[in-house]
C-alpha cells in the first residue's frame, strides 16, 4: 500500500519532537530512570504512571508508531498487519494460531485491535489451588488489585452496566452502557432469557460519551482493526500521548534483542536494540519487559550469560512455561431472520453465569459467554478452520446475514509443558524464533464441550438453529508467572524478578492462572500497582536496588 | 460452469461499490484496488499461476476471473513479502516453499494419476484431487513428508478465502454492509438496517 503518513516512519517522539532517526535523542546518552521494552497495555500504562511521577523514562517498541486516521482502514485484510506477524514455530497436540488472536505489534500493542471487552477476575481467580486443588495460587487477591482496577476503569471510563451480575464488583461502571445494542446480542440475551441464565449488556474500554476529546464510538464495527474514531481506547491514544506530555522518550520501530547485564550478573544495566539495521544501546537503572507472553521469554532466554546460562531471570528453569491461552471456540447458529453479524461493536452481551467452579459438571473453573459479531473474512476463516470450503462455504457464506454467535472465553489450565522456548532457526536479526508449543488438559476439554452445548443451548432457544463449532482460542498469558517462592516463580508480586532486582516483567506474562475472561483489565490493574511500587521505590531513593522485599511477598509460601 | 447457478443470492440489487464515495478514502483506495487491473506475478512462473488459478477456483467454488486474479495477486504479494506468516508448525517449510512445492506436487499428482496436467483435469477430477488433500489421502509419495498433505491445504485454503472474502463483489452478494467510516451505523438493532444497506429480495 502507498504510505502517506507522515508520523508513521518517525522513530523518536518525545514532547516537541518527532524525529525519522535517533541522531537527537533524548534520552540517548544517559542512564534513565526506568527502560520499559513494549508499548502495549502494561508498557504504555507504565509509562504515563512513571513519568508523572518524575521520572526518566523511555519506552522502545518493535513496530511503528501507528496513525489511526492514515493507517487504520475498514478492512479485514489490510489490518491484519496489527497483530505481530512475525514467524513463531507452534508445536503440540493443539497449536496455536499467533498473530490477530493474541498479540499487537506496534505502539499501543494489542490495545489497537482488542475488542474492548473489559473484565475484572474474580475472587476465585486468584486461589485456585486453595479452592480447586488444581494449578496454583496468585501471590496477590483480589483486594490487592481492587484499587488498581477502579483506578484504570476511571482513567479510561469504562462504559458498563448500572448493575453487574457476578464477582465482587457490582458496578456502576464510570459511563452508562451502550445503547443500543446489536441484534446479535439481542438474540443472545433473549435465548438467555428464555433459560433463566443471568446476561447483562458489556462492560467495555469503549466510550459511551465523549471523554478527553474523544466522540463515543459509532457502530462502525471494526474494533479488531483499529478504531478509526477513537471512540475505542487503545494505549496508543490514552497513555501514549499522555506520557509524552509527562517526558516519556517512545522509540517506535526498535526491537529489542538483548537485555544487558553488568559483569558479575547482579544487575541490567540497559537493553541493546536494532533500529534500521543498526546495533544501539540504552542504559537504564530499571527495565521492564513490557513485550508479552511470548517475546518476554524469547529475550530473557536469548540474553543469557556464563553467569546467567540457562536465561535471565531463570534460576527456576520457569521462563516461558505455563502459558495459557482461553479457549475461545465460536458457536454459530441460523436464525430465519437477518442478524447481521457485521453491525455495531462486536461484544455488546455477555454473561459469567457459568464462570465459578460448579462440580456437577465434572470439570473445575468455568468461563465467560460472549455474544460475539464478526465481519465475513473472520467468520470465513473460521468455517475454513473448521473444514469447510467449496460449495458448502460459498453456500453458507451466502446467507452471512443470517447467522449469529457466541463465542467462550474458557479458562485453561496452566500446565507446564505449555511453553514457550527457543527453536533452531533463526530470525533476520539472527535470533532464535520463538516454539509455542500448546495442548489442552482433560479438564479444558471438558469444560470446552460443556461451553459449546450452552451456548447451543442459548442460540437455539433464541430462535436459531446451532450450524457451525469453530475451535479457535484467544488471549496468551503467562510465561513468567509471579509467586512468592522463587523456585516455582519468576517474578513477585510485584512484577520484579526474584533473580535480578532491578528486572521487572509486567504483562500478562506474569499470570499464575488465566481467569476465564478477557485478560486486558487485569493486565493494566497489575501494570499499575507496579507503577505504584516503583514510585515508592524512588521515592525511598531504592529504584532499582537490591533488598529485601517489605510485606507479604516475602511471606513464607505455606500450603 | 454451473458453479454460479446452485449459490444464490439474497440481494440481487445490492452493489457496494455505489457505497465507497461514503468511505474513507484510505480504505476507499484498499479495495477499489482489489477490482484490478493486477500487474503480472512476481513469484509465480506462468505454469504455477494457472495451475494455482484452477486450485484457487476449487477452493472457493467460483470461476469468475477477476475475483480469481485478485487471490492470485493476493497470494503472489504474500510469498515476496516480508511480513512474518503468524505461526508455522515446526517441521513444515515456509509459506513460499509450501506453496510452490504443493502447486507442483499436485500437478504431479494429476500426470501420474489422470495423465494429465492438473489444469486440463475435469473439473470433478480436479475436486477429487483437491479434497483428497484436505484429508490426506492422496497417493503416498515422498514429497508428502516434507509438505505434508493437510498443511499444504491449509495453508492454501486460508490465504484463498481470506482474500475472496476481501473482494467487494463477493460482499455485495453476502449482503455485507461493509466500511461504514466516518459515517458508522445508527440503527443496529434486531429487524433494522440503515437506508443504505443491503436489502433482501421482496422487502
Amino acid at each position: 500500500m502507498e504510505n502517506k503518513d507522515f508520523i508513521k516512519h518517525n522513530c523518536d517522539h518525545y514532547e516537541g519532537s518527532r524525529l525519522n532517526h535517533l541522531n537527537n535523542r533524548k534520552y540517548g546518552d544517559i542512564e534513565v530512570d526506568v527502560c520499559i521494552v513494549g508499548a502495549g497495555a502494561a508498557g504504555s500504562l507504565l509509562a504515563y504512571e512513571l513519568g508523572k511521577a518524575g521520572m526518566k523514562v523511555v519506552v522502545i517498541e518493535a513496530g511503528p508508531f501507528w496513525n489511526p486516521q492514515t493507517d487504520f482502514a475498514s478492512d479485514e485484510l489490510s489490518m491484519k498487519n496489527l497483530a505481530w506477524n512475525d514467524t513463531r514455530l507452534v508445536s503440540g497436540k493443539d497449536p496455536i494460531s499467533m498473530g490477530h488472536n493474541n498479540s499487537g505489534r506496534g505502539v499501543g500493542g494489542g490495545t489497537v485491535h482488542f475488542t474492548g471487552v473489559f473484565f475484572r477476575f474474580h475472587e476465585s481467580d486468584f486461589k485456585v489451588r486453595t479452592l480447586d486443588g488444581v494449578a496454583e495460587d496468585w501471590p496477590i487477591n483480589y483486594n490487592d488489585l481492587k484499587p488498581y482496577y477502579d483506578k484504570v476503569e476511571n482513567q479510561i471510563k469504562v462504559s458498563g452496566p448500572r448493575e453487574f451480575p457476578w464477582g465482587p464488583f457490582r458496578g456502576p461502571y464510570p459511563y452508562p452502557e451502550r445503547e443500543p445494542i446489536s441484534a446479535n446480542a439481542e438474540v443472545f440475551r433473549e435465548g438467555c432469557e428464555a433459560l433463566g441464565i443471568k446476561s447483562t449488556v458489556a462492560p467495555l474500554a469503549i466510550l459511551s460519551a465523549p471523554f478527553d476529546g474523544r466522540p463515543p464510538c459509532i457502530n462502525r464495527g471494526f474494533c479488531n482493526q483499529g478504531c478509526l474514531p477513537n471512540a475505542k481506547f487503545s494505549a496508543l491514544i490514552h497513555y501514549v500521548p499522555k506520557a509524552i506530555k509527562h517526558g516519556v522518550e517512545i522509540l517506535s520501530d526498535c526491537m529489542v534483542t538483548r537485555v544487558l547485564t553488568n559483569p558479575t550478573g547482579g544487575s541490567v544495566t540497559g537493553v541493546e536494540f536494532v533500529h534500521d539495521g543498526r546495533n544501539y544501546r540504552q542504559m537504564a537503572k530499571v527495565v521492564i519487559l513490557s513485550n508479552f507472553v511470548v517475546e518476554t521469554p524469547r529475550l530473557l532466554l536469548n540474553s543469557a550469560t556464563s553467569s546467567h546460562s540457562q536465561g535471565l531471570a531463570n534460576s527456576s528453569g520457569l521462563v516461558g512455561k505455563y502459558i495459557m491461552p482461553h479457549s475461545g471456540h465460536d458457536m454459530y447458529a441460523k436464525f430465519q431472520n437477518e442478524i447481521r453479524l457485521y453491525k455495531g461493536t462486536p461484544v455488546l452481551a455477555v454473561s459469567q453465569d457459568f464462570y465459578e467452579t460448579d462440580r456437577t459438571r465434572g470439570f473445575v473453573r468455568g468461563y465467560t459467554f460472549n455474544a460475539h459479531g464478526s465481519r465475513p473474512v473472520e467468520m470465513a476463516m473460521g468455517l475454513a478452520n473448521a473444514g469447510i470450503w467449496g460449495k458448502q462455504l460459498r453456500q453458507v457464506m451466502m446467507d452471512f446475514n443470517f447467522y449469529a454467535r457466541i463465542t467462550l472465553v474458557g479458562e485453561v489450565l496452566p500446565i507446564v509443558n505449555n511453553s514457550v522456548t527457543l527453536s533452531e532457526e533463526k530470525d533476520e536479526y539472527g535470533l532464535p524464533r520463538a516454539l509455542v508449543t500448546f495442548s489442552y488438559s482433560d479438564n479444558d476439554n471438558k469444560l470446552i464441550a460443556h461451553g459449546v452445548a450452552k451456548a447451543n443451548e442459548i442460540l437455539k432457544a433464541a430462535g436459531g438453529e446451532p450450524a457451525f463449532v469453530v475451535p479457535d482460542t484467544a488471549h496468551l498469558m503467562g510465561g513468567c508467572r509471579m509467586g512468592n517462592d522463587p523456585q516455582t516463580s519468576v517474578v513477585n508480586s510485584f512484577c520484579q524478578s526474584h533473580d535480578i532486582p532491578n528486572l521487572y516483567i509486567c504483562s500478562a506474562s506474569v499470570f499464575v492462572t488465566s481467569g476465564g475472561a478477557n485478560p486486558t483489565e487485569t493486565v493494566m490493574a497489575i501494570a499499575s500497582r507496579t507503577a505504584d511500587h516503583l514510585i515508592n521505590r524512588m521515592n525511598k531513593g531504592r529504584l532499582g536496588k537490591s533488598d529485601e522485599v517489605k510485606g507479604r511477598t516475602m511471606e513464607k509460601v505455606t500450603r | 460452469m454451473s458453479w454460479d447457478e446452485s449459490v444464490i443470492t439474497h440481494y440481487p440489487n445490492y452493489n457496494i461499490l455505489n457505497l465507497a464515495d461514503e468511505w474513507d478514502s484510505y480504505t476507499k483506495e484498499i479495495v477499489l484496488k482489489r477490482l484490478g487491473p493486477f500487474s503480472a506475478p512476481e513469484y509465480f512462473s506462468e505454469w504455477e499461476t494457472s495451475t494455482l488459478k484452477a486450485i484457487v477456483k476449487n477452493i472457493v467454488f467460483d470461476n469468475r476471473d477477476n475475483i480469481i486474479d485478485w487471490i492470485v495477486f493476493h497470494l503472489d504479494s504474500k510469498m515476496t513479502s516480508e511480513i512474518g506468516e503468524n505461526q508455522r508448525k515446526i517441521g513444515i517449510p515456509p509459506e513460499d516453499v509450501l506453496v510452490r512445492e504443493g502447486i507442483s506436487v499436485i500437478d504431479r499428482i494429476a500426470r501420474s494419476k489422470f495423465a494429465k496436467s492438473f489444469t486440463d483435469l475435469e473439473e470433478d477430477e480436479q475436486f477429487k484431487i483437491i479434497s483428497s488433500l484436505q484429508l490426506g489421502q492422496l497417493p503416498p509419495i515422498r514429497e508428502w513428508s516434507r509438505i505434508p498433505q493437510k498443511d499444504l491445504f491449509s495453508k492454501f485454503l486460508l490465504e484463498i478465502v481470506a482474500a475472496y472474502y476481501s473482494h467487494p463483489e463477493v460482499w455485495s452478494e453476502i449482503g455485507y454492509g461493509g466500511p461504514a467510516y466516518p459515517r458508522g451505523y445508527v440503527r443496529t438493532e434486531y429487524g433494522l438496517t440503515d437506508p443504505w444497506e443491503a436489502r433482501g429480495d421482496g422487502k
